[in-house]
């Protein structure tokens, strides 16, 4: 046995069973009773149990390898390749393109405007509904449904209903504010320079808040009623309870929510390709589909290599604390 | 802890809980309605000023044209089959290697984890250069086959963490009991775990369906041609054209959105559980 079960039972720095609460269940457990056992294959192949993890996990890696790995490095490789193809083999240019590139710098603030905003609201709205809805409420599972709907629905089909609402003249956005008074004329939402960006993002807040609830929502489950009940008995106000137990209590799941909707966020395509296409002009234009256009519109496959390689390296540094926090627990 | 307690006591606390879950639900519903309002119009009526919020002549004349004018039954088609095997490939390589992280402590196991989880985090936009030029090479451009493949690179990574998730919630004094009695670690694995994980499989498939269902950056870049193409491209194509028909479109995009709405009431708690139990873990 290479590793023993850890003791389950609280220990003693175990302080009012956090430490127990967010321990991952799998870890320092071990199911090799017999790790010198031969397993009987097909073929008469035999293979000790120690090492069957490669029958379970190889099929896995291997497959991600073939359709991912190899793809991945494919695209770097073009990024590295010269447009024209001339005298040299290997070139930096399309790098050096890049920063001189206007249109790409400003495809890039974009993104960190709406990659910001977008995660920043999540967060707030998310956790918010959660906390209202992990109170004793009627009707729980209803507004849970319904808070969730928007996430469910493919992008496409978000980006249409909202670029048919936002519609100046027969949307309803428009007829709405119009009717209440908040507005004399109607606000033109995604043609608009000024706006066009925020407008996105509100679709975008709509779309993406319900993940973050969810995962915050579950997070506020978990944590110990005793805790709340014990800081009670010794006076704790309502808002002490609130900052020391409720919130560093969510901290991982704030982690996991904050990295993945980031990297969704700059994933993000669908959205801003079937609202906007980009426009009006390059205003809500973002690495992805600014890449897309470079590949499939200019045929640039060299140089849209080099942004999406660049895109890559921002999403691998952006979600590395999450990977290192989840790996290191394993 | 109740999140209304930290309100001041009283009815005024409780009415701005309730006035704010009101709004939040109307931001969450309102647009459905409108797509929904829409879509039974005639024509005409959506290009109305100002617009009616209730159709004054109700048709269902777009929920026709979709299918008889649109060849939705082609893409709806596409989208089932695609999304469905990418779903069920995924989640069974997933169940396999799951298993293998969540059961072996063998060399280099961070390590692959780390792996699996960083692959999660790259950008589609990376891939679909390389595979639309290996796709053209090996003849797998504009097919569902090709599709696919492609739509496994999304998939796999999170089946794989997720069926993880609900594997590491059986106790493994299962498995030992099992070898005891003599079971091989293959039977192990498809006798006692895959039955009592079912539950979780579902939701794997589930969440598979939904991500493949939903792409539209891969299909518009590995498809072409009207036979192939799925119900998210068809709709986005729909937005391309030079006229508009709006009831038409939202009638497209209610009935594409509406597999995905459909499978998620009826499966919400499933998917909750395995978001939590594989992205995040408690």
């Amino acid at each position: 046995m290479r590793r023993t079960r850890e003791s389950t039972p609280s220990s003693p720095d175990d302080r009012a069973g956090i430490n127990r609460q967010f321990r991952p269940v799998g870890k320092g457990s071990n199911s090799l009773p017999f790790p010198e056992m031969d397993c009987l294959l097909n073929f008469g192949i035999r293979i000790k149990d120690r090492h069957m993890w490669a029958l379970f996990v190889g099929p896995g890696v291997l497959l991600l390898i073939l359709v991912l790995g190899f793809p991945a490095v494919a695209s770097l490789s073009y990024s590295i390749k010269p447009e024209q193809a001339g005298t040299v083999s290997y070139t930096l240019s399309n790098y050096v393109n890049l920063l001189k590139d206007p249109f790409f710098k400003k495809t890039f603030w974009n993104t960190v405007v709406f990659v910001f905003l977008s995660v920043a609201s999540h967060m707030f709205l998310g956790l918010t509904v959660a906390l209202v809805l992990n109170s004793a409420l009627p009707a729980k599972p209803l507004f849970r449904i319904i808070a969730l709907l928007p996430w469910v629905v493919p992008d496409v089909v978000a980006g249409i209903i909202w670029k048919w609402m936002y519609d100046p003249i027969y949307g309803s956005l428009n007829d709405f504010l119009l009717r209440i008074g908040l507005f004399d004329s109607p606000v033109e939402w995604l043609s608009n320079p000024k706006l066009a960006l925020f407008s996105v993002v509100l679709v975008n807040l709509w779309r993406g808040f319900p993940f973050v609830m969810l995962i915050l929502l579950a997070g506020l489950q978990a944590i110990p009623q005793y805790l709340y009940e014990a800081a009670e008995i010794d006076g704790a106000s309502k808002w002490q309870l609130f900052y020391h137990i409720t919130i560093p209590g969510l901290r991982k799941m704030i982690v996991v929510a904050l990295a993945l909707d980031t990297v969704w966020e700059v994933r993000r395509f669908g959205l801003i390709q079937a609202m906007t296409q980009g426009g009006p002009g390059i205003l809500t234009e973002v690495l992805s589909t600014y890449t897309y256009k470079q590949y499939f519109q200019f045929f640039r496959f060299e140089y849209a290599s080099a942004i999406s390689v660049v895109m890559t390296i921002v999403l691998l540094f952006v979600s590395l604390p999450y990977i290192l926090m989840i790996s290191q627990e394993e | 802890m109740e999140f209304t307690s930290l309100l001041p006591r009283g009815v005024f606390s409780k009415a701005i809980v309730w006035v704010f879950l009101i709004v939040v639900c109307l931001y969450c519903l309102f647009p459905f309605a409108w797509m929904f309002s829409t879509s039974l119009k005639t024509e005409s009526e959506a290009f109305k000023i100002p617009p009616t919020w209730i159709p004054i002549d109700l048709t269902v004349d777009s929920y026709i044209g979709i299918w008889v004018r649109k060849n939705f039954g082609t893409y709806f088609f596409n989208s089932t089959v695609i999304s469905l095997s990418t779903a069920l490939l995924s989640t069974f390589f997933g169940a396999l290697a799951g298993y293998g992280f969540s059961r072996f402590f063998f060399n280099g196991r961070r390590f692959l984890i780390g792996f699996f989880l960083a692959t999660q985090m790259l950008p589609g936009v990376l891939l679909v250069g390389p595979y639309f030029r290996i796709l053209s090479k090996v003849g797998l451009y504009d097919t569902r086959t090709g599709l696919v493949i492609a739509f496994l690179t999304i998939c796999l990574p999170f089946s794989t963490w997720m069926m993880k998730g609900f594997i590491d919630k059986v106790p493994d004094e299962l498995d030992q009991a099992a070898m005891v009695d003599g079971c091989s670690r293959m039977g192990i694995f498809f006798k006692i775990i895959l039955p009592i994980v079912a539950p979780g499989m579902v939701a794997t498939i589930l969440f598979g369906f939904l991500l493949a269902w939903g792409d539209l950056l891969w299909a518009l870049c590995l498809t072409s041609s009207e036979p192939m193409i799925t119900v998210t491209l068809g709709i986005a194509r729909t937005v391309g054209e030079f006229r508009i028909i709006w009831p038409m479109l939202m009638a497209g995009s209610l009935v594409g959105g509406m597999p995905a709405i459909i499978l998620y009431i009826f499966l919400q708690r499933l998917l909750v559980q395995g978001l939590t139990a594989g992205a995040v873990k408690e």
